[in-house]
């Protein structure tokens, strides 16, 4: 027997879940909700009747429904983010990490920096055969000051530039842009498992 | 002195998080060893087994992360209490996680059982 009133408790709370899982997929936030209210339901009837008493301390025990969403979400996008090697899988869940906590946006801030500077790489060793004259690795002193630049080859380089690699920058640029791809997403991911690892031990203390 | 006597009980406090951060995945495997669970028996499980004090709201982001990492499968099964329950269990690679780890504390324990003889505690051989 479920009391009416205690009924409503329940539907209260798995509603505020709800809410608060907004971003996971539809399937996985049902999964969640129902996985929940047979917690809450297995909880509340272990001494007889589920009653407005005995929902009320199970929904105690389970912690504040926010709290709960927040876990399930970073969770679900850490979890992501460290089975995906593809940067564009890993840029999405960081972008949401990042809503979630500073560590998340610096970590996202990190990996874009990363990812930016290997696609100069590969593109100037894409457009070098389009822009020969123009794109590739420049080099100029300002007063005093030596100053490199990866150019792409749209527009010319500043007078008095000379270009130090040559052809030489197709392999080199592909090479250069892998290495740091490859880097970056060991940055994301080693991140990732830092904050997991810190995180467990924030909520075992809680 | 009052103070340093505080601060000195919040290090150990601290300590023994970091001592239990790892634990709970090892102990949420372990109960999975013998067969399929679902989260409120998993729950109980650790209450009756271990030491772990766990607040029942973790074990479930917890459950749904060990799913996503590929070391447990669920599947709904219906209950004679009117509705269905997720239940856990170990996949292969969870079974190979938990030996590893098992193996680990194991090893790292008698260890620490044995340096810890002249203070009175560890080893109760």
């Amino acid at each position: 027997m479920i009391a009416v009133n205690a009924q409503a408790k329940i539907e209260a709370y798995l509603h505020r879940l709800r809410g608060s899982l907004r971003g996971l997929g539809a399937e996985e936030i049902r999964e969640i909700v129902e996985e929940l209210r047979s917690h809450i339901l297995d909880k509340a009837s272990a001494e007889g009747d589920v009653t407005a008493a005995s929902v009320e301390g199970a929904l105690a025990a389970l912690g504040s429904p926010e709290d709960l969403a927040r876990d399930y979400v970073t969770d679900a996008v850490l979890a992501r983010a460290e089975v995906s090697r593809w940067p564009l899988e890993i840029l999405k869940s960081l972008f949401r990490w990042a809503s979630l906590s500073v560590a998340g946006f610096f970590a996202l801030l990190g990996t874009i920096l990363g990812y930016s500077a290997g696609m100069v790489f590969f593109l100037v060793a894409a457009l070098k055969p389009f822009h020969p004259e123009n794109a590739g690795l420049w080099v100029w002193r300002t007063s005093g000051d030596v100053m490199y630049s990866v150019r792409l080859g749209f527009g010319t380089p500043p007078a008095g530039a000379r270009e130090l690699l040559g052809w030489w920058i197709v392999p080199v640029g592909l090479v250069v842009s892998c290495v740091v791809v490859v880097l970056t997403t060991h940055f994301a991911v080693w991140c990732v498992r830092h904050y997991r690892r810190s995180r467990t031990a924030l909520r075992l203390g809680r | 002195m009052n103070d340093i006597g505080h601060r000195e009980l919040e290090s150990a406090d601290k300590w023994e998080v970091q001592l239990r951060k790892g634990c709970l995945e090892l102990a949420i495997l372990a109960a999975l060893w013998g067969g399929r669970l679902y989260g409120l028996e998993i729950l109980r499980r650790l209450e009756n087994d271990s030491d772990l004090i766990v607040a029942e709201g973790t074990v479930y982001p917890l459950l749904s992360r060990l799913k996503a990492l590929g070391l447990v499968r669920s599947e709904w099964v219906e209950s004679d209490a009117g509705h269905p329950r997720k239940y856990y269990a170990l996949t292969a690679a969870g079974k190979k996680r938990a030996l590893e780890m098992a193996a680990i504390w194991v090893r790292f324990s008698s260890t620490m059982d044995q340096l810890l003889v002249p203070l009175g505690g560890g080893s109760r051989r």
